[in-house]
């Protein structure tokens, strides 16, 4: 209708105002939300941590191939080495695991000793990179010279140090990267057991104490990524192969359930002797290297008749499985172990508890299949099933995460048949071992760091901590082609309406305008001031959590925009996901 | 209202305003004027070369009002863009309202564009002619 425009140029107008259209409705339908860019920040963390993974794996095997010339695994090396050689490979990798935490300490002297767990329960999401260097470089010696000790710890914790790093070059909020840290550990649980679902239920239970789909998700996506990149780079498979078990008669349920108990009762033994061992080494006060080098030493003296108490227990274990070890061999194994594991746990010798608790489960539950078979034997037809069902239920009391526990043991066997007795026996040591001693390894320290740092304890409160800055806007004055143009050059669905000083005024949604992007005559006579909702939804920077939530129900927008309460103007967003996850944190921390 | 004797945008503004201020979706006619001279100073509110859409979002009016009005010729000057307005639409929303805001604004828009209506308007004898043609390009 306009007469001065020509035909053509109008034909022009309308073709690039359809393209506008077009690209702003593909950019909508494909428009990634904020939960589908943290899968995608989740699945890199996956990657990222199962490479660290396994470049550490490779590298423990390499310092164990020095020191004991042998490529062979841990306890085979140690069985072909002579007696002074079980000596000295432990007791050199303790001192050279105590050089590298020593010399190690003068480049982290301005870092805190975080750990992936710490910071993600009562910390910001900052795993400290030196430090955590220097600790994985030291756990490469402990591990290596054959230290009782197991690598899935090292592992993780590298893991969530290159999360941590790739949340922190993306300036992610304290959630997000909370979050992202620990998918993060979830990848290195996942690498190290070859198990998805208990890495992502391990973070989720243990560290989160949550499954909520907020979290869970990009833990599973992380671990998924992790296990298929380990999977097609080292061809690895289910870790543990075992024959195939059956519950033969319902009367066996009868021992398990003493099994669980029995379980839930050591457990908390094991580790409470473990913190003992720690605080007997510190009162020798000796230094660090020494320390270290005496844990190694203990090791070796045991090596030397007793070669399976080396490494995290993985070969004993598989044995123990198969019945492939007499009950008297393994019950002096079992002792000896315990024994190793006290050296090299309580010298300070880095590394992970996990896999060893596999290995006390494993054989606390032959053993008591095997006593059980011979008084009763219907109701122990196979004692490796005992063993099995061991494995998770001290790990369940162990760790307090009956159903990490029961998933991890289904994923390292494929063995289904065991499930029943399974879950019956791991709920009952988690109880148990909750009656027992209130808290696990895992909460106990994390309680004691919590008391020791309160600042870091606080959990996000207000709405200002978890603003994020510079949320798209656009001037009053804006015209409808501009602010189309501003929709496809950012993925939100409402820019906020600011005065050049800054002072909010109301949000232009892209639902209301998308039905008239084809409207030529819109493009100019229409301007952001003309369709921008005053009413829009606003929070203070002040307001609780609680309160920014209430704002958030019955809205279908993922951000609210964060307005001075005094000045107007506007300060940022609060996006939905940094608050559930704050929340479900909040919940979560422990008690200083 | 046809062929308004107007001399000034702000004159042609106010004398259709005073017409829709009859209507009882109207409850703060002063504001409502505010309203409409405040947004034809921020930015154009022309249309088309002689058309002009005044329009205000504005808690004044209880529901969407339309006025419209054909200026004598040679028309009014809106701005250095548009020196001879003839058709003038008024639209006042209430603030809520942002979907019937532009359904209304493109609505109108629509309206002008088909066929025979925009001169149908200015040559209207009527103004029962007038509403006619507005209803047929409505209707297309």
């Amino acid at each position: 209708m306009s007469t001065t425009v020509p035909a053509t140029t109008t034909e022009l107008l309308q073709r690039l105002q359809r393209l506008l259209r077009w690209r702003l409705w593909i950019r909508e339908k494909i428009q990634l939300t904020e939960w589908q860019v943290t899968l995608l920040w989740a699945a890199l963390a996956g990657f990222l941590g199962a490479m660290a993974s396994m470049i550490f794996s490779v590298l423990a095997e390499g310092v164990h191939e020095f020191m004991t010339g042998r490529t062979s695994g841990v306890v085979e090396s140690m069985r072909q080495l002579p007696w002074w050689g079980c000596l000295l490979v432990p007791t050199l990798g303790g001192a050279a695991a105590g050089l590298v935490l020593l010399y190690g300490s003068r480049l982290t002297r301005s870092e805190s000793s975080t750990d992936y767990m710490e910071a993600i329960v009562i910390g910001n999401g900052r795993v400290p990179v030196r430090s955590s260097l220097v600790k994985t470089t030291a756990a490469l010696f402990s591990i290596g010279s054959g230290g009782s000790i197991g690598r899935e710890g090292p592992m993780v914790q590298i893991s969530s140090v290159v999360a941590s790093l790739v949340g922190r070059w993306r300036n992610f909020t304290g959630p997000q990267l909370r979050l992202l840290v620990a998918c993060g550990a979830s990848a290195g649980i996942a690498s190290a057991y070859n198990a998805p679902i208990a890495g992502s239920f391990f973070v989720a239970e243990i560290i989160l104490g949550t499954i909520a789909m907020e979290s869970l998700g990009p833990l599973a996506v992380s671990a998924v990524v992790a296990t298929l990149t380990i999977r097609v780079l080292t061809a690895a498979q289910v870790l543990y192969k075992v024959p195939p078990f059956q519950l033969n008669s319902p009367w066996e349920m009868g021992p398990y359930v003493l099994l669980g108990l029995l379980a839930g009762g050591l457990a908390p033994v094991f580790l409470r002797s473990l913190k003992q061992a720690e605080e007997f080494f510190i009162s020798l006060r000796l230094p660090l290297v020494a320390r270290l080098a005496l844990g190694g030493l203990l090791v070796g003296v045991i090596a030397i008749n007793v070669p399976e108490v080396c490494g995290n227990g993985y070969t004993v274990v598989v044995d123990i499985l198969n019945g492939r070890l007499l009950w008297t061999v393994l019950l002096g194994i079992f002792a000896c172990k315990w024994l190793a594991t006290m050296s090299s746990f309580g010298s300070g010798a880095p590394g992970g508890v996990f896999t060893p608790s596999l290995f006390m489960g494993a054989s606390l539950g032959y053993l008591f299949g095997i006593g059980v078979h011979r008084i009763w034997p219907a109701a122990a037809v196979d004692p490796g099933a005992f063993a099995l069902v061991g494995m998770g239920a001290f790990l369940s009391a162990a760790s307090r995460a009956p159903v990490m526990a029961v998933i991890m043991l289904f994923e390292m066997t494929l063995s289904y048949d065991i499930i029943l007795p399974l879950m019956l026996c791991n709920v009952i040591a988690y109880y148990t071992a909750k009656g027992v001693a209130g808290e696990s390894l895992y909460s106990a320290s994390l309680r004691r760091k919590a008391a020791a740092e309160p600042a870091a304890t606080l959990a996000a409160a207000r709405v200002s901590d978890l603003i994020r800055a510079d949320p798209p806007t656009i001037p009053p004055g804006a015209h409808f082609a501009e602010i189309a143009e501003k929709f496809l050059s950012v993925r939100v669905n409402n820019l906020y309406v600011c005065e050049a000083d800054g002072k909010f005024l109301g949000a232009v949604s892209l639902h209301d305008i998308k039905p008239y992007l084809g409207q030529l005559d819109l493009a100019e006579l229409v301007i952001a001031r003309d369709i921008m909702r005053e009413d829009f939804p606003r929070i203070g920077p002040d307001q609780s959590l609680s309160e920014a939530l209430g704002r958030f129900l019955g809205l279908t927008s993922e951000r609210l925009p964060v307005v001075g309460p005094e000045t107007g103007r506007l300060m940022g967003s609060l996006a939905k996901g940094d608050l559930l996850l704050a929340l479900v944190e909040k919940r979560r921390r422990p008690a200083a | 209202m046809l062929d308004l004797a107007v001399n000034s945008r702000e004159a042609a503004i106010c004398a259709l305003h005073a017409s829709l201020a009859q209507s009882p979706a109207v409850k703060d006619a002063p504001q409502f004027l505010h309203g409409l001279l405040e947004r034809a100073m921020l930015a154009p509110v022309c249309i088309a070369l002689d058309v002009a859409l005044p329009h205000a979002r504005t808690d004044a009016v209880e529901r969407a009002v339309i006025g419209v009005a054909r200026v004598a010729a040679p028309g009014v000057g809106f701005d250095a863009e548009h020196p001879a307005v003839r058709l003038i639409f008024m639209v006042g929303t209430p603030k809520p309202q942002v979907e019937e805001y532009l359904l209304t604004v493109a609505a109108i828009t629509r309206t002008l564009k088909a066929p025979g209506v925009h001169d149908g308007l200015l040559a209207a004898k009527s103004e029962a002619e007038f509403t006619a043609l507005l209803a047929r390009g409505a209707k297309r």
